[in-house]
């Protein structure tokens, strides 16, 4: 369980609440502040958004998505972190993060009509508190510091989580953005979604330091934990929204997880990566410990288990329909539209040349 | 219960083709959405490809270690009747439903950069360091990276004493200036049966020209009674007419028994060019059918050859082909190659005016060539003779 205020020393371990076995380190449930319900929707949202990734994988190999990364192995990481947060706080997505936004209830296909090509951004932000997908590595991270600081600065007491990966703290970015927050508190969590691999880069070539350290050089404290123990990253990402909202500044968390998948549809992770270390991490199933302590706690039976994963069916079906219903955009508004509110005559005179351009092909 | 053709998608962000390793279903097989139907290799992964649709398997396209090209159909279901309705495509690749759909392909790679760069060594320079220290002169190195870049591969490649290390899969360019293009899906197709043709085909071809004045006679009096129609029904006719007198025409030679086929039915096919290259859809039972009824079925062909709509039934089964050259600009004839295991193939040549010798002068008649190739195992020149001459003047006594 994060102690908010600690900075993680060298010999520190990394903090877990339930063992790979499914047992408890710790007590959780005081802690925590959850319901059994609560408990149990933790569950069902690592099922839900399981079982939807694996649909959009499939929705990319019948040539229905340009791309899709995969989260597999990272669902406790997607739903402890989201579901620890205020909804009114923000979060600012990398590209993997569509478990986040599911459990923030932004409907799936919507989403999805982004890997499709058909929008660059599917869902009003402002609504769902749930920032654009940013692609390019670590340029999210500036921003949500921005973003916090405005938050201060208006005292409306929303906290900023941003997630990243392991690569992403070799960015200049990612480094000015930690100082940035350091130095004016900025109420922001820095969430690492440490899978190991950059691509094909492992996390030994990446950095030579711990990432938890490095909020040290930062001023502020940073915590390595169990990324795919779903009460331990609820409990850290609690604890660190908690020190922000007190005005206390910003946070690191490394939640050390595996991304069991390619990196994305495009890569083939068999070329770089072993058998033996995808065992290893097949062990560690975020899903399957977590379903072990819920059957053992009584919060959770078989009849719950084939219930939870029939609504995920239906979820992904509904998904697959509603993605394959998308319309098509008009390229003259989705390429003009948004870009100035008062558009000059030069750029109008752009748009009309653009759009008689596609009423006479060739 | 709707017949769906599944094409290949592009499966990794700009690919051009894939090879199929292996099926994992067979042809009457059912399966559910999601069901693996096959495991393919691209350039970048090995890969398997989840079910579309929930139905029955109706044909596989390709075969294990045969390419296939982004687009092209990989395989047929017929789909339960609540498979997904096909409405108007977005798709960014291929999948479910037709390439003709608004589908916005990535253009191949043009090569062309190595040589307006020649003489210039394009290399990282990670690649240049590792260069020096195996002390390999890039100079003598061919690239094989994007624009006839150096890689690492190719230096350690050259380290070793190979050259350059893996053959290029796609269009590429090498040092020189020559291209090399990755020959895939009906090009490759089209090879293979070329090839097939000339090395195991004796072939020979004869020519004739043929007066066309009844012939657009009647194409007037026809198109005056509402039914505009192209010469090649006629041709297509006069053809089916001729191989009736002459049924040798409309075999095959059996390799394996040293037997000549003679085919019952008249199958004949038809030569379309279509932006992706030749394909020749079958118009089958062509020998109980009037000029009418031919044309019908010609313009369904010729039209979805060039969608791509086409069934694999519709594009096999042929007995004889008929071709034609010169349809525009100034070529009079060629020597067309037979589509094996055919026995016979017929080109028509564009029809215009020529001078032509009428009760012993000359005059401009409106006429065009016929060229006809036939395999000399089966046919010798007097019976390729004769058949010609019965085209002729066949054609030349259309009736209106």
């Amino acid at each position: 369980m994060a102690d908010s205020a600690q900075v993680v020393r060298e010999q520190d371990p990394v903090r877990s609440v339930l063992r790979a076995d499914g047992s408890l380190a710790g007590d959780p449930r005081r802690a925590l502040g959850l319901t059994p319900e609560g408990f149990v929707d933790l569950y069902r949202k690592m099922v839900s958004i399981r079982r939807a990734d694996q649909e959009a994988l499939n929705l990319q190999r019948q040539g229905e998505l340009g791309l899709w990364g995969q989260f597999l192995g990272q669902e406790a990481a997607h739903v402890g972190a989201t579901m620890a947060l205020e909804p009114t706080d923000w979060i600012f997505p990398s590209y993997r993060e569509f478990g986040m936004a599911m459990c923030r209830g932004i409907d799936p296909a919507t989403m999805l009509t982004v890997f499709r090509g058909l929008t660059h951004g599917a869902w009003d932000p402002r609504k769902f508190h749930f920032a654009p997908l940013a692609i390019p590595v670590a340029t999210q991270v500036p921003h949500a510091v921005g973003f916090a600081m405005g938050s201060r600065l208006e005292g409306s007491g929303e906290v900023v989580l941003v997630t990243f990966g392991d690569g992403a703290t070799s960015a200049g970015d990612w480094h000015e953005a930690m100082n940035f927050a350091g130095v004016f508190k900025a109420p922001v969590i820095f969430l690492c979604q440490n899978n190991y691999w950059a691509i094909s880069v492992p996390l030994p070539r990446q950095t030579a330091g711990r990432i938890a350290d490095r909020a040290a050089g930062y001023g502020f404290p940073g915590i390595r934990i169990d990324g795919n123990d779903v009460l331990a990253v609820f409990a850290a990402t609690r604890a660190a929204a908690e020190r922000a909202r007190r005005g206390d500044g910003p946070y690191l968390i490394e939640a050390q997880t595996y991304r069991m998948g390619a990196h994305t549809s495009s890569d083939d992770p068999t070329r770089y990566r072993t058998a033996a270390e995808l065992e290893a991490w097949s062990s560690k199933d975020p899903i399957a410990r977590y379903e072990r302590w819920l059957r053992a706690e009584g919060l959770l039976d078989q009849a719950g288990v084939d219930g939870i994963g029939k609504e995920a069916e239906s979820t992904a079906e509904k998904m697959r329909t509603r993605l394959r219903e998308a319309p098509a955009p008009d390229p003259g508004k989705a390429m003009f539209d948004r870009v100035y509110s008062r558009p000059s005559p030069g750029f109008q005179q752009e748009r009309e040349e653009f759009e008689s351009s596609l009423e006479s092909p060739g | 219960m709707a017949e769906e053709t599944f094409r290949l998608p592009d499966l990794g962000e700009g690919l051009t083709d894939a090879q199929l390793v292996s099926w994992r279903v067979q042809e009457g097989s059912t399966v559910e959405v999601n069901a693996p139907l096959c495991e393919v290799e691209t350039a970048k992964a090995v890969v398997v490809i989840p079910s579309p649709f929930r139905g029955t398997v109706r044909s596989l396209h390709a075969k294990p270690g045969e390419s296939v090209a982004v687009g092209a159909p990989l395989v047929t279901i017929t789909a339960s009747s609540d498979a997904p309705a096909d409405t108007e495509r977005t798709l960014v690749g291929y999948g479910p439903g037709g390439p003709e759909s608004g589908v916005r392909r990535r253009a191949r790679s043009v090569p062309g950069a190595a040589a307006d760069n020649a003489g210039d060594v394009r290399a990282a320079p990670f690649v240049r360091q590792l260069a020096r220290e195996k002390g390999v002169d890039l100079a003598t190195v061919t690239g094989t990276g994007p624009g006839g870049r150096i890689t690492r591969a190719d230096v350690e490649g050259a380290a070793v004493g190979e050259g350059s290390v893996s053959a290029p899969a796609s269009a590429s360019a090498a040092a020189d200036g020559d291209q090399r293009i990755s020959v895939v899906g009906i090009r490759k197709a089209i090879a293979r049966q070329m090839v097939r043709s000339v090395s195991t085909i004796p072939q020979f071809t004869e020519f004739a020209i043929f007066d066309a004045t009844r012939l657009l006679a009647a194409r007037a009096k026809a198109k005056a009674s509402g039914r505009p129609l192209t010469p090649l029904p006629y041709f297509v006719a006069a053809v089916v007419r001729a191989v009736r007198e002459y049924p040798l025409l409309n075999s095959s030679w059996d390799d394996t028994t040293d037997e000549i086929v003679v085919k019952r039915a008249i199958n004949v096919g038809l030569a379309v060019n279509t932006k992706n290259g030749l394909l020749v859809p079958v118009l089958k039972g062509a020998g109980s059918m009037d000029t009418n009824a031919i044309a019908e079925r010609a313009t369904h062909l010729i039209e979805g050859a060039r969608a791509g709509s086409l069934g694999p039934g519709e594009m096999s089964g042929g007995t004889i082909t008929v071709t034609n050259v010169g349809a525009s600009g100034p070529v009079e004839t060629g020597t067309p190659i037979i589509n094996p295991p055919e026995c016979c193939v017929v080109a028509f040549g564009a029809i215009r005016p020529r001078p032509m010798v009428v009760e012993g002068q000359v005059v401009a008649r409106e006429s065009a060539w016929i060229s006809v190739s036939v395999d000399h195992r089966i046919v010798d020149g007097a019976l390729a003779t004769e058949f010609l001459t019965r085209l002729v003047s066949d054609l030349e006594r259309t009736d209106a």
